[in-house]
């Protein structure tokens, strides 16, 4: 005898709980065993009581549906709005497909005798350090040589499109949230879960939303897990501006306009590129998983050496990853230092 | 409309103001009479100020004194409307500033008035030039326009050659110095100084103080100064407002408040200032020609100290007080002995 079903006995609802069966019907495993068992008579004692989850309710009384039904239902529930969700978010994300084909071809294609070249200049004018310059030379060297050059490309490419992005949009919605009290209490939660979630769960609604040859999938899964920290410190860097200097601002009668951008970003950019940082630090820990969902770079070799335990070919890859998140930091840091230097040590 | 009237740059009518969720209700408690201790108990709203009427003149400097949390940071934001009143008026050339739109405000903001901050609120992320530019550039004119008047204010505070500078890079007091002619550059009429001072160490306050009478002795702005230190107070003051609790105890001419003390409160204030030094001959000497033996000369306007010095400490001497030359009355020491000793308030004397 269930758990319960001396409960619903009492509460007259025995007719309610087995309106929808058949007769006898089939009779369960668990049931046969519970027979066989000879437990069937006297029940759970008091210790091992179960609680009232809906599977225990269910065996008591059918009529209430086991949790399978409700994660069938949401799958179900998503699977109905599908297309019309499809309609609205895949031509608004068909530019960041675009983009990634774009970026990737260019990484790729372009011959490395100017790749190489261009991103020592580019760390030359962000970073204005012979020390870096020199340090991405050897380290892209390095990738090179061991015939990881066009992995280490896209992925890098990969990076450069999301966490533009990821400023591109982070960056106005931490303004927005720095002066609506009422917009941080609503964002918060969400960036809370967006930094909570694990990362392959991203991927599931996407799986289900676009085909898995589309570069968008991954490129939307990387930017929901990367802005979040942009978003934050841009949110922040605006509040911790300080109050004595905005006063100023109002005193000298400053429109909200050229307070925004004459004062509370200028004073704000070290914390907005500390989140820029941390954004490109974590697209960099997506782009692996990402790669679950066909992703291009070193990610698949990675991935290569977990699915054919190719012990070797895994490491090197993880090696290289390594490689690249030193550089991005190092550059990005660098170029944060300058920005702190320009201004004060307030 | 008398002359007098006629020189009140700023005015400040039945001014209120009260913190807290629903001042408007608090407000009524406070008309009916209910004082600051018992409308924080009752209702949890603060009193910040309460019936300010003070009027402050063109081309002097009015100085709010009051100890921390007496309300004068408070009552100085209320001229430029950074903080809303509760109640009451702020006239400024006789309008009132509260019914003017978001526009009309931020050109008298621009234009009109200028602040001085304690903590100097200084742009860091932009040269000492931007900085002293502030006002003009936020009027949108272009840096290469401002450059001029900028560099002039900053050579005429003594931070010539040092536009290229930033803030970080100057000591505080060269920084306030950054903040006054940030405050001269906008040109504007009224400047509001908000314990412009306080944040310097001492010797570096008084050069300070000198600075300010030395351009007020040539521009004659209007200038509403606020401080919590009495000799600054005395020092800079043509007019002296005394706020207590939100409440002004006192104003009027710093000498006849040193003299005349209203109440216990003031009394207290000023018990500790060195008065021979504050002091000056025309608020102690008797007007008419001078009887008997004169033993010298002094100005109406040198302070008791130099006097005494001047009998060499004796008590029979008698002076004659000159002003811009010409004798207007005479100065006996006994009378110099009587004003060292503190005045007792009205009220206290009733009380003995």
């Amino acid at each position: 005898m269930a758990a319960y079903e001396s409960l619903f006995a009492t509460l007259g609802l025995k007719g309610w709980c087995h309106a929808g069966e058949s007769g006898s019907g089939m009779m369960s495993m668990a049931d046969l065993i519970a027979k066989t068992d000879g437990t069937h008579a006297t029940g759970p004692s008091a210790w091992n009581w179960p609680f009232p989850s809906l599977d225990v309710l269910n065996k008591a009384c059918p009529a209430i549906p086991p949790s399978r039904d409700v994660t069938q239902g949401l799958e179900q529930g998503f699977l109905a709005i599908r297309g019309g969700l499809r309609l609205i978010i895949d031509p608004l994300t068909q530019p960041l497909s675009w983009m990634l084909r774009d970026m990737l071809w260019v990484m790729t294609q372009t011959p490395w005798w100017i790749v190489i070249p261009v991103l020592m200049l580019i760390t030359w004018v962000v970073t204005r350090s012979w020390r870096l310059v020199a340090f991405v030379l050897i380290s892209i060297g390095i990738l090179a040589f061991i015939n990881h050059y066009t992995a280490a490309m896209e992925t890098l490419a990969i990076i450069f499109v999301c966490a533009f992005i990821c400023v591109l949009f982070g960056v106005p919605i931490g303004i927005a949230m720095s002066r609506s009290d009422r917009l941080q209490r609503i964002v918060i939660p969400i960036l809370d879960m967006l930094q909570t979630l694990p990362p392959f769960v991203y991927l599931i609604p996407l799986i289900f939303l676009f085909s898995v040859t589309e570069p968008k999938l991954y490129g939307i899964a990387i930017i929901l897990y990367a802005i979040v920290p942009v978003v934050r410190l841009t949110d922040l860097g605006i509040r911790l501006v300080d109050k004595d200097v905005i006063e100023a601002a109002d005193a000298f009668g400053m429109t909200a306009r050229q307070k925004l951008f004459g004062v509370q970003i200028p004073l704000a950019l070290p914390n907005i590129m500390a989140g820029v940082n941390q954004t490109i630090m974590m697209s960099l820990a997506m782009v692996v998983i990402a790669s679950l969902v066909s992703a291009p770079g070193l990610g698949v070799l990675v991935l290569r050496g977990i699915r054919s335990l190719e012990l070797g070919v895994g490491l090197v890859a993880g090696f290289g990853i390594v490689i690249l998140a030193i550089l991005l930091d190092r550059v990005t840091k660098a170029s944060l230092a300058r920005i702190d230097n320009s201004q004060s040590r307030r | 409309m008398t002359k007098q009237e006629k020189d009140i740059k700023v005015s400040i009518r039945h001014l209120y103001k009260i913190f807290g969720d629903d001042p408007q209700a608090a407000m009524e408690d406070v008309k009916a009479g209910m004082g600051k201790p018992e409308l924080l108990e009752t209702r949890q709203h603060v009193l910040g100020l309460n019936d300010i009427n003070t009027d402050m003149r063109r081309g002097e400097i009015t100085v709010i004194m009051g100890l921390s949390g007496s309300g004068k940071s408070t009552l100085i934001r209320h001229l430029n409307r950074l903080i809303e009143p509760t109640a009451g008026e702020v006239l400024v050339d006789g309008e009132n500033i509260l019914d003017w739109n978001e526009t009309r405000l931020r050109k008298l903001r621009r234009e009109q008035m200028s602040m001085v901050f304690q903590k100097f609120a200084l742009l860091p992320h932009r040269t000492v030039l931007e900085n002293a530019g502030m006002a003009l550039a936020t009027r949108g004119i272009s840096k290469a326009d401002f450059e001029t008047e900028a560099n002039k204010w900053l050579d005429r505070v003594g931070l010539g050659g040092y536009g290229g500078q930033y803030p970080h890079q100057l000591s505080g007091g060269m920084q306030q110095r950054v903040g006054i002619a940030r405050a001269l550059t906008s040109n504007s009429d009224i400047m509001l100084m908000d314990e412009a001072f306080s944040a310097l160490d001492p010797l570096i306050r008084t050069d300070m103080q000198d600075l300010l009478l030395e351009l007020q002795g040539e521009l004659h702005k209007t200038i509403i100064f606020i401080t919590h230190d009495l000799d600054e107070a005395l020092k800079l003051a043509d007019h002296l407002v005394i706020l207590n609790d939100g409440r002004v105890v006192q104003q009027g001419e710093p000498q006849h408040i040193l003299l005349n003390p209203a109440d216990p409160y003031i009394e207290d204030f000023v018990a500790d200032i060195n008065r021979a030094r504050v002091l000056r001959v025309r608020s102690v000497m008797t007007e008419g020609a001078p009887e008997g033996d004169i033993s010298g000369e002094v100005d109406e306007n040198d302070n008791l100290e130099s006097v005494i010095a001047k009998a060499e400490g004796a008590l029979d001497r008698h002076f004659r007080v000159m002003r811009e030359g010409a004798p207007v009355g005479s100065l006996a020491m006994p009378a110099i002995m009587r004003a060292l000793v503190p005045a007792r308030s009205s009220g206290e004397t009733a009380k003995r």
